[in-house]
């Protein structure tokens, strides 16, 4: 018995160091299930502990290759390969940077370029509605970022299904009715009323910002800085070689120094990528934070990575697990002939609720839907 | 193989079941843990059949609550009668009771209008089983409450106070994996994935469940599901569907599979327009010719 109890303990945490969330609490609920099952019958054993221990579907293969390795005395320490720690570096971060900055800074003023085009806003909408970012400008930027606004505006419109009480208009809620009619000796004097509130999802970018993203990150930057207007709850992350939290430079000011706040704070702007080990380090340092089952976690990346996909994977994997859904958006997609297949980006398909294209602001604007389920 | 482990396999089976080891041994350990278990796997796989089986095997009561987005404690828990309390508040005041004795009278047991959840609580002559289906459908707030519910199988009534479950239910939860599932509630139960049924179990199943298929057609019928389910679909055919194919073309007098049957029948297995249009005749004929070849 006392010999199980070792073993069991010793089995959950090799599974735990395979990357599955085997919890205290499962471990007894193992223990009571191999009380009850035949010890002696490897097959019956197996059944229970994925069951009593909790693993899923996607789990399944490296829990059975496990327990074929380890269960009862068979084969001794698996090698772990010792991760090398990938450094990679673009070209001159402060010449980029300063490329970024003279590209949000030599802009025009809104109300001189209205004049210019003499266009009314609708049409020019359209015509920017298909223009793909990277052929668009630093005055296309300034001239949708009111565009984007309207566009994130849409998101805050979704209802819940779930009644809530409220003293406006709704429906008749006769259980709170009824206790109130009490105080009155049973005469209804006001009636209790349901509506169904507006419900805003909780966002969290992550968006790349090296040298392969740099024509879009400014356009889908300036997005995130629009949702982040109308959902309070959202956090926006860059990464490329390292993570930055940059949900307070964006929140404040005007478009342009916004972005080139950003710049000056991002290390190495426009480099080379890791997502990865950043995709890693934000599912170990915020993930419990701030994301739960609200929350959507939109990624902004092309995917291409010069790092370990497996790293990237199973940083995917845990913050699939953990929101409501995971987004990646990838403005490459545009691109008919384009397949998923760089590293990165094949090892992420899997992890994925949903992969879209994010190259014009038609293609944001199928994204809201999502964003609000 | 444990005894108790064998006569649940055996018993499923003869209640039309055809279960396999992972999936009897799951049961048992749910029912002999008295945790609830949370069964997950791609629609069609027979889930919610589960629920079905192990009330007929334990001769009980099946308590089913469907869930969907917004549902909450009126539908699911318990909602009191209010026409019936109008009323008897009215005569109450006739009577010229007070408000503490009309309270008491207002809000008693016969006047609570059970849902599946207190029904399953309160059941008197044995466990229930208790199905709650497609728990992903319904939002988190639910899966909160629940999570209450199924850890002391008791809920409290502001107006009656607590109430104590009789008999512990046996619990089963579906989900179609359309989202996560919280840790919170995972953790309460056990766990058990449901894959598409092998060749060999799928025959048996369509053998256990139409009986007027013969063995070269429940072969011919697997095979080719099988087959289709390596195909790119946006929406894989599961075990329901080959049932309902089957019986299909027994009805259509069918002893084996011809092309002609597959194309004019193939809006039993494959139900998404896309997917129809995608698979072209000749896609189909070599298909047809590997399920029959083997």
């Amino acid at each position: 018995m006392n010999d199980l109890v070792v073993h069991l303990a010793r089995f959950a945490s090799d599974l735990r160091a395979a990357g599955m969330r085997v919890a205290i609490g499962d471990e007894v609920d193992a223990l009571e299930a191999l009380l009850r099952v035949d010890i002696s019958d490897r097959a019956e054993v197996r059944w229970a502990l994925g069951c009593a221990l909790k693993i899923r579907r996607q789990d399944a293969d490296a829990f059975d290759a496990l327990f074929a390795q380890k269960w009862l005395g068979r084969g001794g320490d698996p090698k772990t390969p010792a991760q090398p720690p990938s450094a990679t570096h673009g070209p001159g971060r402060a010449g980029r940077a300063l490329a970024f900055l003279s590209a949000a800074t030599a802009s025009v003023e809104p109300a001189a370029q209205e004049a210019e085009t003499g266009q009314p806003g609708s049409s020019r909408e359209a015509l920017f509605r298909k223009k793909p970012f990277d052929r668009c400008d630093q005055r296309d930027l300034l001239a949708m970022e009111p565009l984007l606004f309207r566009l994130a505006q849409k998101l805050a419109t979704r209802r819940s299904r779930r009644l809530k009480p409220t003293r406006g208009p709704g429906r008749t809620d006769l259980r709170r009715s009824l206790r109130r009619c009490l105080a009155t000796g049973g005469e209804l004097v006001m009636l209790a009323r349901r509506a169904r509130p507006i419900e805003t999802p909780k966002l969290v970018f992550l968006c790349d910002t090296s040298g392969s993203m740099e024509m879009h990150t400014r356009f889908l930057l300036a997005f995130a800085r629009a949702l982040l207007r109308v959902a309070k709850g959202t956090e926006v992350f860059a990464f490329n070689t390292e993570l930055t939290r940059i949900t307070a430079h964006l929140a404040a000011g005007e478009q342009e120094q916004a972005l080139a706040r950003l710049a000056r704070a991002v290390p190495d702007w426009s480099g080379g990528t890791r997502i990865g080990e950043c995709l890693a380090a934000f599912a170990s340092r915020h993930l419990r934070e701030l994301v739960d089952g609200r929350t959507v976690v939109i990624v902004l990346s092309d995917g291409l990575d010069r790092g370990d996909p497996e790293l990237l994977a199973g940083a995917l994997r845990h913050i699939q697990a953990r929101a409501r859904r995971l987004i990646w958006l990838n403005p490459l997609l545009s691109d008919p002939r384009y397949e998923p297949t760089a590293r990165g980006m094949a090892a992420a398909l899997a992890f994925v609720d949903r992969l879209a294209p994010a190259h014009d602001l038609a293609s944001l604007e199928r994204l809201i839907s999502d964003l609000t389920v | 193989m444990t005894p108790e482990i064998r006569q649940l396999l055996d018993a499923m089976g003869s209640e039309g079941y055809v279960a396999d080891a992972a999936i009897a041994t799951a049961v048992f350990l749910a029912e002999d843990l008295g945790k609830p278990l949370l069964v997950e796997g791609e629609a069609g796989v027979g889930k919610t059949e589960i629920g079905k089986v192990w009330a007929r095997v334990r001769a009980t009561e099946l308590i089913r609550l469907q869930c969907y987005e917004g549902l909450d404690v009126a539908t699911a828990l318990y909602e009191w009668n209010y026409p019936r309390q109008m009323l008897r508040v009215r005569m109450a005041e006739q009577e010229g009771q007070t408000a503490d004795e009309m309270e008491k009278t207002v809000f008693d047991r016969s006047y609570l209008l059970e849902r599946p959840l207190l029904r399953a609580l309160t059941r008197t002559q044995g466990p229930a089983v208790l199905l709650i289906d497609e728990i992903d459908r319904a939002d988190e707030g639910f899966e909160a409450f629940l999570l209450e519910l199924l850890s002391d199988f008791q809920v409290t009534i502001p107006e009656l106070g607590p109430i104590r479950a009789q008999h512990v239910p046996h619990v089963v939860l579906t989900s179609n994996c359309t989202r996560e599932i919280g840790d919170a509630l995972r953790r309460r139960c056990l766990y058990l994935y449901i894959d598409h049924p092998s060749l060999d179990k799928e025959v048996r199943i369509l053998r256990a469940r139409v009986p007027g298929a013969g063995e070269r057609l429940a072969h011919e019928i697997a095979r080719f599901v099988q087959a289709l389910r390596r195909q790119d679909l946006v929406r894989s055919p599961g075990v329901a569907e080959s049932i309902d194919w089957a019986q299909a073309l027994v009805r259509l007098h069918r002893d084996h599979l011809d092309l002609e049957a597959v194309e004019a029948t193939l809006g039993c297995l494959v139900k998404d327009r896309r997917d129809l249009a995608a698979l072209e005749r000749d896609q189909l004929a070599r298909l047809l010719e590997g399920a029959k070849a083997s």
